[in-house]
């Protein structure tokens, strides 16, 4: 009986495993149906976007050079019933003139029927040129080091200087804290784009426009988001353990390090990801206080140039976007294992 | 350890507050802004204050600086960008008493960054090349550059009498120079002509169109739309001028009045104004002719990509529609005559002459400038510059950056050539009927000043997208919609008062 | 100042703040107030100033193309908004209709993906994490291209998709046109927004790791099902991470606007659905450049969602468990 328990309980976890794992990837299917398009696009030609029939993958249209010109190729009904692969010479509405790529010699001939009902031959062929013309066109590595550096070391900024502040919200007691905490509040919530001309104003006048000042001072002076994130697991973390340290004479400061801070990993990776990935896309501070500095941009600014030039060459753009997503993805990738302690780790031991 | 974290955190909090007082102080008190914080020596060569006199001051040690700014209209992107910094340096080698800074915006943020810049007191001096949107956006602006052509002497007689008054706005004075003009003409896809058996539309103004019988047409609107309807083809072959067309699988279009608006497509119909002779909201008889006739092409007779097809895979190129291979006619300027729009295709093209309607042909006109800021702390220098950017010898430089016809009647000669042997490796066209379509330039103009420019485009454009994206209405309920966008920009032109 | 007032709503421990404070606590008084100051010192150096000429402007009809030319007009702007502007009304119900359809339906994705990623019985859980996050490193052009493409009426791969499935006709101008019938716009709004997820999602994560395993073991001896587990201890929880989550997508609605923008330059497409509140401040303050208007705009906004981030503090006490507050 015992025996068969234990198998019944592996049966009802594998299969758990095989449900659960089913359902995230049929939702991970649906939710990357953009991000495949956008890949599948970047990898097209710019003329198989524009050709009726295409496939969605990338496909080169067959094509025959006949006398020093190129003529595409379709799958062509011939009289006799079969099925020919011709080069179609001379479009018509009701006789088109086709050459036959085994037999060029013999000519042009002409053949009755409205040549759009017909096939076009077509081959893989991904585009992989797409991304070695992005990258030749924009200068990727000083962008992208540009970004690295602003996300870098306003990451570090804003983390350090919030995780200070939350703990001042989070575990002491203040006169007037609630008050203050709803003025922190309140820069989140007036839109940042009304005070976007004062606040201009002021960088003017701290003679800082032109420089990455603007862009990144302000992170080390903590912000609304990520302080009211962080005192939320602040919050969370029963006060037992700093309360023990104190009766062990540690200082606050000695508890927010020793303490807090090594309790909170995974909320600090949330804050860091969540801010690195923040200022990796910001684009209109940037693009305002850098305006006439292009050695200073950030990609995001630097791509719009390019964009711009693409504006209709959606293959380039997925192309460009694409490369300048690697580096983010890898480091979310490293950063989440953050993510794998706690509850899984001895869940798996059950 | 918390003491001394404390006093490193104070040291450089401190440090910050001190720079930090004298800013923010400076609004109430103008005097404090002499001090320069000691940061900025560090941060290089940047902005340097503005409001320092500096025509006084600069005049032995620095230059003075001029700021370009490029971003209301073309220049923005990756191919101009590397020509516009050339002739910066260029312009810069030339001389020693000004340095020409260029700053490039995204056309997308650039109307944000530039009011940004003005209202905050940090104004470039130079902005363009810029339309006629930008100009009416940023009305009141502007710099009155009459005093300066008189002081100058500087001589206009190079130019179309009717190009200078171009720029001369009411009550607001002498706005630009003229620069660049880009006339407009039917471009055609010669193999979708081809491919349907139909000759080519008239290579020159007051010809008829010859069809394939030798029969001649005059070459009106009207007879434009039975071409358009015959180049309009679904996936079985068969055209819109067939019975059994299937309008659910277009797969070419016809005709298109590419990248224009309410105001653009009604002047093909006749020139005319959404603001009255006494300042009223009107919407002109043609114009509205112009909007059924585009409803019937997008929904009725389906010539015109309606917005559920405007958007398909199978009409987008480099240069939208046309450069798909997709479609038979457009309307164009020759901005687009440029690699952007072509590079990659297959097919071959050529221009030719506008439709008239009712026996009147208008070709819709582009121009594009460069304008001085009136917030400009260096407006005498900023002109120096500007002459020099529209001189004989250099205005060409620009205008193959930017695709424009040069407005000086000397250099248009010569022009033709240039434009194609830059822009379109020699390939040889009808620049004929460009030149001839300059004597058919819309008058009103089509971007002429309307009150709250942009809360009025905004507002028909809302309209004209309702009967892109709606079918079967009949011609009661158009004219519905449309009393009701009249009632709406009177509103908006009381408002505005 | 008008906003304090909504302060005053959760303000309920200021009574206490009102007696004498002792000499121990004036000393934690002081020590906390240390840890807020480089907060302080930045709201000084950097917002105090803006927010208060942001109001300021509100008074003004202020053209930023020619600041010269403001003039001082009094609350003028504010009767136009109250009173006479029947848009703001307008784009005001479009954003809270919106943020109807949107809000639940994001948060509770956003949950459930979470939970997913943090189940011991999903094997691979870092490839997709990293792909559920995927989207949020995509520049937000390329996003909207994709999305516009996806979504197309004619071509796009959603109604083929659905097409074949289901047989619907989904394809072509009878079909489903997400971006323009105002009846499916808000639903292909909100899922645009789904893509986004990956910041939510590691935010719960981070709450997700923070509960103790011994509760969740203890709870597993007892033979409590995955669902009890779930909704007995697993969300109570990561009420402090829901909370904050509420709040900031509460606020973020209110502020709903780029996306509308770029998909169609907020033109308000279709049939004026997309012109929420805020893309129509922007087009007021940064297109037709009245700015004066532009910023009642926002401070009206503003008091709103001050009010309504107010009142959502003051539920917390009934459902939000912080640890530390035990005692």
């Amino acid at each position: 009986m015992a025996k068969n328990k234990v198998v019944s309980k592996n049966m009802r976890v594998a299969g758990m495993k095989l449900g659960l794992t089913g359902l995230v990837l049929a939702v991970l299917f649906l939710f990357l149906i953009p991000m495949f398009y956008g890949i599948v696009t970047s990898l097209k030609t710019d003329n198989q976007l524009s050709i009726i029939g295409a496939p969605w993958w990338p496909a080169a249209e067959g094509s025959f050079n006949y006398e020093g010109k190129d003529y595409d190729v379709y799958s062509v009904p011939m009289e006799d019933g079969t099925v020919r692969e011709l080069a179609l010479y001379k479009k018509g509405r009701k006789v088109s003139e086709f050459v036959d790529p085994k037999n060029p010699e013999a000519g042009p001939f002409e053949w009755e029927g409205a040549w759009r009902q017909l096939e076009r031959v077509w081959s893989f062929s991904p585009q992989w040129s797409n991304f070695k013309e992005a990258w030749d066109t924009v200068n990727f590595p000083r962008l992208l080091w540009n970004t690295l550096v602003y996300a870098s070391v306003t990451t570090f900024g804003a983390v350090f200087s919030s995780a200070l502040v939350a703990y001042g919200f989070s575990r002491f007691k203040i006169p007037g804290k609630g008050v203050l905490f709803m003025l922190m509040l309140s820069t989140v919530i007036l839109p940042s784009a009304v005070t976007l001309i004062p606040t201009y104003f002021v960088f003017l006048k701290l003679g800082w426009v032109g420089t990455w000042l603007p862009l990144i001072i302000p992170a080390f002076f903590s912000w609304g988001t990520n302080t009211f994130l962080l005192r939320q697991f602040f919050m969370s973390i029963p006060r037992e353990l700093d309360e023990a340290a104190m009766i062990d004479g540690a200082s606050p400061l000695r508890v927010f390090v020793s303490i807090i801070l090594p309790t909170s990993g995974p909320a600090l990776t949330a804050v860091g990801l969540f801010h690195f990935f923040w200022a990796w896309n910001d684009f209109f501070g940037p693009l305002i206080y850098l305006a006439g500095n292009p050695d200073k941009f950030p990609i995001t600014v630097g791509l719009t140039a390019f964009n711009n030039l693409y504006s209709q060459s959606t293959n380039l753009i997925q192309a460009a976007s694409l490369i300048s997503a690697v580096i983010p993805v890898i480091i979310f990738f490293l950063a989440q294992k953050q993510f794998m302690q706690g509850v899984v780790v001895t869940g798996v031991e059950k | 350890m918390k003491k001394l974290w404390l006093v490193l955190a104070a040291l450089v909090i401190a440090s910050l507050v001190l720079t930090a007082c004298g800013g923010a102080a400076a609004p109430e008190a103008p005097a404090v802004e002499a001090e320069a914080p000691a940061e900025e020596a560090s941060a290089a060569e940047e902005e340097p204050m503005e409001e320092e006199p500096m025509e006084e001051e600069a005049m032995d040690s620095e230059k003075t600086q001029v700021r370009w700014y490029v971003g209301l209209g073309a220049g923005t992107d990756e191919g101009a960008i590397p020509l516009e910094e050339a002739f910066v340096e260029a312009y810069n080698a030339s001389q020693d008493e000004i340095e020409l800074v260029l700053e490039i915006v995204d056309a997308d943020n650039a109307a944000d960054t530039l009011a940004t810049q003005i209202a905050a007191g940090n104004p470039p001096d130079i902005v363009g090349p810029v339309g006629i949107k930008g100009r009416d956006q940023f009305k009141g602006a502007w710099l009155d550059l009459a005093p300066m052509i008189e002081a100058n002497n500087y001589d206009l007689s190079g130019f179309d009498p009717s190009m200078v008054d171009f720029y001369l706005v009411k009550e607001e004075g002498q706005l630009g120079i003229p620069f660049g003009i880009f006339p407009s003409f039917v471009l055609y896809n010669k193999d979708l002509f081809d491919e349907a058996g139909l000759p080519y539309p008239p290579a020159e103004y007051g010809v008829p169109y010859v069809d394939a019988d030798g029969v001649e047409h005059e070459w009106t609107i009207e007879y434009m739309t039975e071409l358009a309807k015959v180049l309009t083809v679904d996936a079985n072959g068969n055209d819109a001028s067939m019975e059994e067309f299937d309008s659910e699988n277009i797969v070419q279009f016809g005709w298109m009045n590419q990248w224009t608006d309410w105001r653009g497509v009604g002047t093909m119909f006749g020139a005319d104004s959404l603001v009255a002779e006494d300042g009223t909201a009107q919407m002109p008889e043609q114009w509205i002719e112009a909007v059924k006739w585009t409803y019937d092409g997008f929904w009725n007779s389906w010539f015109i990509p309606n917005g559920p097809y405007g958007g398909a895979e199978f009409l987008q190129g480099g240069g939208g529609p046309f450069s798909s291979g997709n479609m038979g006619m457009i309307q164009m300027h020759t901005w687009f005559l440029a690699p952007w729009a072509f590079d990659g295709t297959t097919f071959d093209w050529d221009v030719a002459a506008m439709p008239s309607h009712n026996g009147v042909t208008t070709a819709k006109m582009h121009a594009d400038t460069f304008g001085i800021l009136k917030a400009s702390q260096n407006s005498e220098a900023a002109f120096e510059v500007l002459t020099y950017m529209l001189s004989e010898e250099h205005a060409t430089d620009l205008l193959t950056i930017y695709g424009g016809m040069p407005a000086r009647l000397s250099l248009q000669d010569d022009y033709y050539g240039i434009h194609a042997e830059t822009n379109l490796d020699g390939k040889e066209i009808n620049w004929d009927v460009i030149a001839e379509g300059m004597a058919y330039a819309d008058n009103p103009n089509h971007e002429s000043w309307m009150p709250s420019y942009l809360e009025t485009n905004d507002r028909y454009n809302e309209t004209w997208n309702y009967f892109a994206n709606t079918p079967d209405l009949t011609e009661e309920d158009i004219d519905a919609e449309i009393a009701t966008l009249v009632a709406d920009l009177q509103a908006i032109f009381d408002a505005a008062e | 100042m008008s906003f304090f007032e909504g302060v005053e709503l959760l303000k309920k421990d200021k009574a206490r703040g009102k007696r004498k404070l002792t000499g121990s606590e004036k000393r934690e008084a002081r020590t906390g107030l240390a840890f807020l100051s480089p907060w302080m010192i930045g709201f000084v150096l950097f917002y105090l100033l803006p927010m208060i000429a942001s109001f300021v402007f509100s008074l003004y009809d202020f053209n930023p193309a020619v600041p010269d030319q403001a003039k001082f007009i009094g609350f003028e702007n504010w009767q136009r908004a109250l009173v006479i502007d029947e848009e703001v009304r307008l784009s005001f119900f479009r954003t809270i209709h919106f943020m109807a359809i949107s809000l639940p339906i994001t948060l509770s994705f956003t949950l459930f993906l979470a939970v997913l990623m943090n189940s011991e019985h999903v094997i691979g859980k870092n490839i997709y994490r990293t792909l559920f996050y995927m989207p949020t490193m995509i520049p937000l052009v390329a996003g909207v291209l994709v999305w516009n493409g996806v979504l197309n009426e004619q071509t796009g791969w959603v109604n083929v998709i659905i097409e074949k499935l289901t047989g619907i006709e989904a394809v072509g101008t009878e079909g489903l046109r997400w971006l323009a019938d105002p009846k499916l716009v808000y639903y292909a709004y909100t899922m645009f927004g789904l893509w986004g997820v990956g910041n939510g999602m590691i935010i719960f994560l981070a709450g997700l790791q923070g509960v103790p395993t011994e509760i969740y073991e203890a709870a597993q001896i007892d033979g409590a099902g995955w669902w009890r587990r779930l909704f007995r201890i697993t969300v109570p929880l990561i009420t402090p991470v829901i909370f904050y989550q509420l709040v900031l997508s509460v606020i973020a609605s209110l502020q709903y606007f780029l996306a509308p923008f770029v998909l169609n330059d907020g033109t308000g497409f279709p049939e004026g659905m997309t012109r929420f509140y805020m893309v129509y401040f922007y087009k007021q303050s940064f297109s037709f450049f009245n700015m004066g208007y532009g910023a009642t705009l926002a401070w009206l906004m503003f008091l709103v969602a001050l009010v309504l981030t107010a009142i959502l503090f003051g539920t917390a006490k009934y459902w939000v468990y912080y640890a530390s507050e035990e005692r």
